[in-house]
C-alpha cells in the first residue's frame, strides 16, 4: 500500500535518537540542499516542528520508544520512521525523496521531460502548468504557440485552434484525460473547448502519430493532461487570478482537492469575462469596405468563459480509476462588421455603447465530458483503459439576411429561431484500451480505439449534413532496448471506419433555369444519403541513440487520415467566404510517409535541438477554389470543391540555447515549413495556412534573490516573423513582422505561504500586424494590440489525519 | 561528432534551398475596371423598372480569367455590402414584399485577359422599388476572386 501512496524513504546514515531529552536531526533534499520548512510530527506525542534554514529540526523529550515520526515538505514524498526501529543516537539526517505528484520542483520535471524525449522516437515537446502561467495566452493554443513548430489557428481574443507545422483542423488530434477531444475541428472559426487551468501537462507530437492515435493524428497530436491525484491525507488547492489589459479580461481559476487514503477528489472552476479587444488601427478594410473603429475596439468581440471540472477516484496499489465530469461554456462575439469575412453595416450606436457586452453575430458553445480512466496492474502487465462520453453543442447566431434564394422575410411558421443561423450537436462515446506488457527488453503495447459519433445539425444555415461515423483501430507497438543507448521501435495498426450522412433538402426554393433553358423553382437537396467505409493499414519505424551529451532519435512512418463529413458531402453556400462548396462523395483516406529526425546535443553552456522532418501526401484532401462560379447549387457564387493532390512538405525546427552567464540565459527558437502541391489544380501552390518561417530570439534573467522571492525571471522574447508570400487562392500575401513580449515572475514567501506571480507584456511595442494564420487575415484584420497580463496563483496545501490509523 | 552534425546540417540547408525551384504560379487577384467610360451601373446609379440595362465593366487578369457572376439583391434592410467608398443616400429601411432578385453566372471565353462585359438585364415591372445592392463576383483561372459590391436603385 505505502509504495504507492508516497510514503517512501531514503535515510542516508546515522539514524538516531535519544531516549529521553533530545532528538533532533536535519532534512535534506535529493541534492543534500537544506530544506526550510518541513513539517516533522512526532505522532503520539502530538507535537509539530517546522525546519528551519538550515532544514534543522529539535523536539525535547521525553519520548515513547514506540512513537513514530512523519517528515513531509511539499514537493516531496513523506517519510515515516518508527523511533524502535533506531539506535541510541542523538543526530538525524534525512533525505526526502522528491514527489512525482507535485510540480514546484523545476528541475526534477526538466529531467522526467527529457528522460521521456529520450524514450521517444518522434519529436515531442513537453511543458508544464507553469509554462502555461509563463506565456498565458487567451486559450491553451495561444499559451503554447511559442514552442517552434506550433501555431494556431484563431478568430478573437479566446478561441483558436492548433496548426502543428502548418496542418491543423482534422488532422491534428487533440487527447483531453486519455481521449480523442471532438468538437466541430473543421471551422477556422471554432476553437478548442478546453481550460486551460485544467490542463497540468501538455504533450506535443509533432508529425504523423497515427499509429497511436488513429485517423486524424496525421499531423500530429496534442495530448492535454489533467491534474494528477493529490498526495495520500492532503487537502489543498489554488487561486489563481487573472487580468488583461488589452481586452479588459478578469479571471479566476479555483481548484480544490483532497485525498485521504484511497479516494481522492480534485475540482476546478473558472470563469473568465473579457470586452472586446483593442488593435492598433482606428480603420480595418473588409473587402475594401472601410469600416472605422471607435477607440481601436473591434466590435462585439467581448466573450465570456466558463469551466467546471470534478475528478474523484479510487486508488491502490494495483487499481486506479477515476472519474472526470468537466463542462466547458463559451461564449463569444463575432467581429459585427465581419459577420463570417463578409461585411456588413452595423448599428455602431448600439456596439459601440458598451466594450463587455456580447450581441449578435455571437457563438455560444457548451462542451461537456464523462471519462472513466482505469488503469490495472498484474504480473509484467499493465491495463490502461479510457471510456468517454462528449457533447459538444455548438450555436451560432445572427439575425437572419437572406442570401441567394432565401425569402427576403424569414417565414413566421419556420420552427428554427430567425437569430440561429447555425447549430451542431455532436455526441461522442470512446473506448480506449492498451495492455503494456514488459518481455524481456521488450515493451508491447497492445491497444484499440473505438469511436460513434452522433452528429445533428440545425439552424436556417446549411454547410454540413447531419452524420454518424463509426471507427476502429488496433495496433500492436514494441519498444525494444537493445542496450542502454540503442532503442529501436516498430508499430503497426489497423483501422476501419464508417460514415453514414443524413440528407438535407432546403427549406426554401430557388429560382432554377436549366442550361435548355427550362425554368421552374425546387427546395434543393442539398445532401443526399451516404454511405462510406475505409480501412487502413499504416506502420511506424523509429530508433533512439542516447549518450550522455548526445542523443539522435529517427523516425519513419505511414499515417492515415479518414474524409469527414463535410470533405464527402458538404454542399452548400459558405456566405462567410462568397464560397460555395462542393464535396467529394469518392475521397479515399488520406495516406501521409513522414521521415522525422531528431538531434540533440547538450554542453555545459550550450544546448542544440534540431528537428527536421520530410513528409509526402499521396492524396491529401484540398478544397480547391474553381475558376467557376455556380448558379444552380450555389446561388451565383464561386465553387470551392475537394480533389485531392500529391503534396510534399519539409522544414523542421532548431532550438539553441546559450547560459551567457550564471543567472543569464539565451536562447534562439526557430521553425520553418514548405508545402507544395504536385498535382491537380493548384500544382505548384501551397496548402492553405502556411505558417511563414519564425524566430524567438530570448534572454532570460534568473536572479537567485534570497528569503522572499524564488524561482524570479525577467524574460524578453523577441519574435521575427518572415514574409509569407507562398499563398493559395483565396489566400492573400502577408508582409513579415517582428513583436516583442516580455514575461517575469517570481515566487513569493509570506507567511510560509507561496505567491506565484507572472506578468507578460505580449505585443509591448502595439506593433501592427497581420498573422497569416488568423481566420480575419483574408479582411486585413491586425492582431490585437499590446497586451498587460498578470496571473497570481496561491497554492495551499496541508497534510490531513497525520495518524497511523489513516493509512493503511 | 562535429563533423556528422555538419553533414546533416548541410544536407538540410540544400534540402529547404535546393527544392526552392521558381515555379511561377499566379498570385494576383482579376480586377473589376469600372472606370472604362460607358461601365454600368456604377455607385449610386439608378435602373428603371421594365427597361432593361446593360451591364458594362471591363475585367482584367494577369493571366486569363475565370467567369463572373452577378447577383441583384434588395438592401432594404441596409445590411450593406458596398466595396465603394462613396456613401448613397438610402431610403428608410422597409419590409420587403415583391423585391427584385437576380442571380446569374456567366462564363468567360478561355484564355481572355481582358473581357469587356455587355449583358442586357431587363428589370421587371412588378418588383419593389428602392435600395438594392448589385454584387459582381469574378475569377481568374486559378481561383483568384475579386468582389465588387455596388449600391444602387431602383424606381
Amino acid at each position: 500500500m505505502r509504495g504507492i501512496l508516497t510514503f517512501f524513504l531514503l535515510i542516508i546514515s546515522n539514524y538516531a535518537i535519544a531516549q529521553k531529552s533530545q532528538l533532533s536531526g536535519v532534512v535534506f533534499d535529493e541534492n543534500l540542499k537544506s530544506l526550510e520548512g518541513a513539517t516533522v510530527q512526532l505522532i503520539s506525542a502530538r507535537l509539530v516542528v517546522l525546519t528551519d534554514q538550515q532544514g534543522k529540526f529539535n523536539f525535547s523529550g521525553p519520548f515513547d520508544k514506540n512513537d513514530t515520526l512523519l517528515i513531509a515538505h511539499l514537493g516531496f514524498e513523506t517519510l515515516e520512521i518508527v523511533l524502535s526501529s533506531m539506535q541510541e543516537e542523538r543526530f538525524l539526517k534525512v533525505k526526502l525523496k522528491p514527489s512525482d505528484q507535485l510540480l514546484s520542483e523545476v528541475m526534477i520535471e526538466a529531467n522526467t521531460i527529457s528522460h521521456r524525449k529520450q524514450e521517444d522516437a518522434m519529436n515531442i515537446e513537453i511543458v508544464r502548468r507553469n509554462f502555461i502561467q509563463k506565456n498565458l495566452g487567451g486559450s491553451l493554443m495561444q499559451s503554447l504557440e511559442r514552442l517552434p513548430g506550433i501555431s494556431s489557428i484563431g478568430i478573437g481574443s479566446g478561441q483558436s485552434k492548433p496548426l502543428i507545422r502548418g496542418l491543423g483542423f482534422n488532422r491534428v488530434v487533440v487527447l483531453d484525460k486519455g481521449v480523442k477531444h471532438e468538437g466541430q475541428q473543421w471551422g477556422a472559426d471554432h476553437g478548442l473547448e478546453l481550460d486551460q487551468f485544467a490542463a497540468e501537462e501538455v504533450a506535443l507530437i509533432k508529425g504523423a502519430a497515427s499509429f497511436i492515435y488513429g485517423s486524424d493524428a496525421i499531423g500530429g497530436a496534442i495530448n492535454v493532461k489533467p491534474a494528477r491525484p493529490p498526495v495520500a491525507n492532503t487537502f489543498g488547492g489554488s487561486v489563481d487570478v487573472i487580468a488583461k489589459s488589452n481586452n479588459n479580461l478578469y479571471g479566476t481559476s479555483v481548484n480544490l482537492y483532497a485525498r485521504k487514503n484511497r479516494l481522492f477528489f480534485d475540482t476546478r472552476l473558472t470563469y473568465q469575462r473579457y470586452g472586446d479587444y483593442r488593435v492598433p488601427t482606428d480603420i480595418v478594410h473588409v473587402y475594401d469596405f472601410p469600416v472605422s473603429l471607435s477607440d481601436n475596439y473591434l466590435r462585439n468581440t467581448a466573450g465570456l468563459d466558463k469551466g467546471f471540472h470534478i475528478q474523484t477516484g479510487y486508488i491502490t496499489e494495483k487499481l486506479k480509476s477515476i472519474f472526470y465530469l468537466s463542462h466547458i461554456h463559451g461564449k463569444s462575439g463575432f467581429f459585427a462588421n465581419a459577420h463570417g469575412l463578409e461585411p456588413r453595416r452595423v448599428d455602431t450606436k448600439l456596439h459601440d455603447s458598451s466594450n463587455r457586452d456580447i450581441l449578435m453575430p455571437s457563438q455560444h458553445v457548451d462542451h461537456y465530458k464523462i471519462i472513466n480512466r482505469s488503469d490495472f496492474n498484474f504480473g509484467e502487465h499493465q491495463i490502461e483503459m479510457e471510456l468517454g462520453y462528449q457533447w459538444n453543442f455548438r450555436q451560432e447566431y445572427s439575425p437572419y439576411v437572406n442570401h441567394g434564394y432565401m425569402p427576403p422575410v424569414y417565414p413566421a411558421d419556420m420552427n428554427v429561431s430567425s437569430v440561429l443561423e447555425r447549430a451542431f450537436d455532436k455526441k461522442v462515446y470512446s473506448i480506449n484500451m492498451r495492455d503494456i506488457h514488459l518481455l524481456g527488453k521488450h515493451e508491447f503495447t497492445f491497444g484499440i480505439n473505438s469511436e460513434y459519433q452522433d452528429n445533428a445539425i440545425g439552424g436556417w444555415g446549411f454547410l454540413v449534413p447531419a452524420f454518424t461515423q463509426l471507427t476502429s483501430g488496433a495496433f500492436l507497438y514494441d519498444k525494444f532496448s537493445i542496450n542502454e543507448k540503442l532503442m529501436l521501435h516498430g508499430a503497426i495498426r489497423y483501422d476501419y471506419g464508417h460514415i453514414n450522412t443524413l440528407e438535407y433538402t432546403d427549406w426554401f426554393t430557388s429560382d432554377i433555369t436549366t442550361p435548355d433553358g427550362e425554368e421552374f423553382s425546387e427546395n434543393i437537396q442539398r445532401a443526399a444519403s451516404l454511405s462510406r467505409s475505409f480501412n487502413s493499414l499504416v506502420w511506424s519505424a523509429g530508433l533512439n541513440y542516447n549518450l550522455e551529451r548526445f542523443q539522435v532519435k529517427a523516425n519513419i512512418g505511414k499515417s492515415f487520415r479518414m474524409p469527414i463529413a463535410k470533405e464527402l458531402a458538404a454542399n452548400g453556400v459558405n456566405y462567410h467566404y462568397f464560397s460555395y462548396e462542393r464535396g467529394n462523395p469518392k475521397l479515399s483516406p488520406e495516406e501521409s510517409y513522414q521521415a522525422d529526425l531528431g538531434i540533440n546535443w547538450t554542453r555545459s553552456k550550450w544546448t542544440i535541438q534540431l528537428s527536421p522532418f520530410l513528409n509526402y501526401f499521396s492524396n491529401y484532401i484540398y478544397l480547391n477554389p474553381t475558376p467557376d462560379h455556380d448558379y444552380y447549387y450555389g446561388a451565383g457564387n464561386q465553387v470551392f470543391e475537394y480533389t485531392q493532390s500529391q503534396v510534399l512538405r519539409y522544414g523542421g525546427e532548431i532550438q539553441l540555447g546559450y547560459a551567457l552567464f550564471k543567472n543569464l540565459t539565451s536562447a534562439l527558437l526557430g521553425e520553418y515549413v514548405y508545402s507544395y502541391q504536385l498535382s491537380g489544380d493548384k500544382k505548384g501552390y501551397t496548402l492553405p495556412f502556411s505558417p511563414p518561417p519564425s524566430l524567438i530570439l530570448n534572454l532570460t534573467w534568473s536572479p537567485e534573490i534570497k528569503r522572499f522571492f524564488q524561482d524570479t525571471y525577467f524574460s524578453f522574447d523577441y519574435r521575427i516573423t518572415a514574409k509569407q508570400h507562398h499563398i493559395v487562392p483565396p489566400e492573400r500575401k502577408t508582409p513579415g513582422y517582428q513583436v516583442i513580449n516580455v514575461q517575469l515572475g517570481t515566487k513569493l514567501q509570506w507567511n510560509n505561504r507561496p505567491f506565484l506571480l507572472s506578468v507578460q507584456a505580449q505585443n509591448l511595442l502595439n506593433t501592427r500586424y497581420l498573422n497569416h494564420t488568423s481566420f480575419y487575415r483574408l479582411i486585413a484584420l491586425p492582431e490585437a494590440g499590446r497586451n498587460i497580463v498578470i496571473n497570481l496563483s496561491i497554492p495551499f496545501t496541508k497534510q490531513t489525519k497525520l495518524n497511523k490509523n489513516g493509512k493503511k | 561528432m562535429k563533423k556528422n552534425l555538419n553533414i546533416i546540417f548541410l544536407t538540410l540547408l540544400a534540402l529547404v534551398f535546393g527544392c526552392e525551384e521558381k515555379m511561377e504560379i499566379d498570385t494576383e487577384y482579376p480586377e473589376i475596371i469600372m472606370t472604362i467610360p460607358d461601365a454600368f451601373p456604377v455607385q449610386c446609379s439608378t435602373l428603371k423598372r421594365g427597361e432593361s440595362f446593360t451591364f458594362r465593366v471591363l475585367l482584367h487578369d494577369n493571366v486569363a480569367l475565370g467567369s463572373y457572376s452577378l447577383d441583384i439583391h434588395h438592401n432594404f434592410d441596409h445590411h450593406s455590402h458596398s466595396t465603394e467608398v462613396e456613401e448613397c443616400d438610402l431610403n428608410p429601411m422597409k419590409t420587403p414584399v415583391n423585391p427584385f432578385l437576380f442571380i446569374r453566372n456567366y462564363p468567360i471565353p478561355a484564355g481572355q485577359r481582358n473581357y469587356e462585359t455587355s449583358m442586357d438585364i431587363e428589370v421587371p415591372l412588378d418588383i419593389d422599388p428602392g435600395d438594392y445592392h448589385f454584387m459582381i463576383r469574378v475569377t481568374d483561372k486559378e481561383g483568384w476572386q475579386t468582389l465588387r459590391g455596388i449600391s444602387i436603385k431602383i424606381e
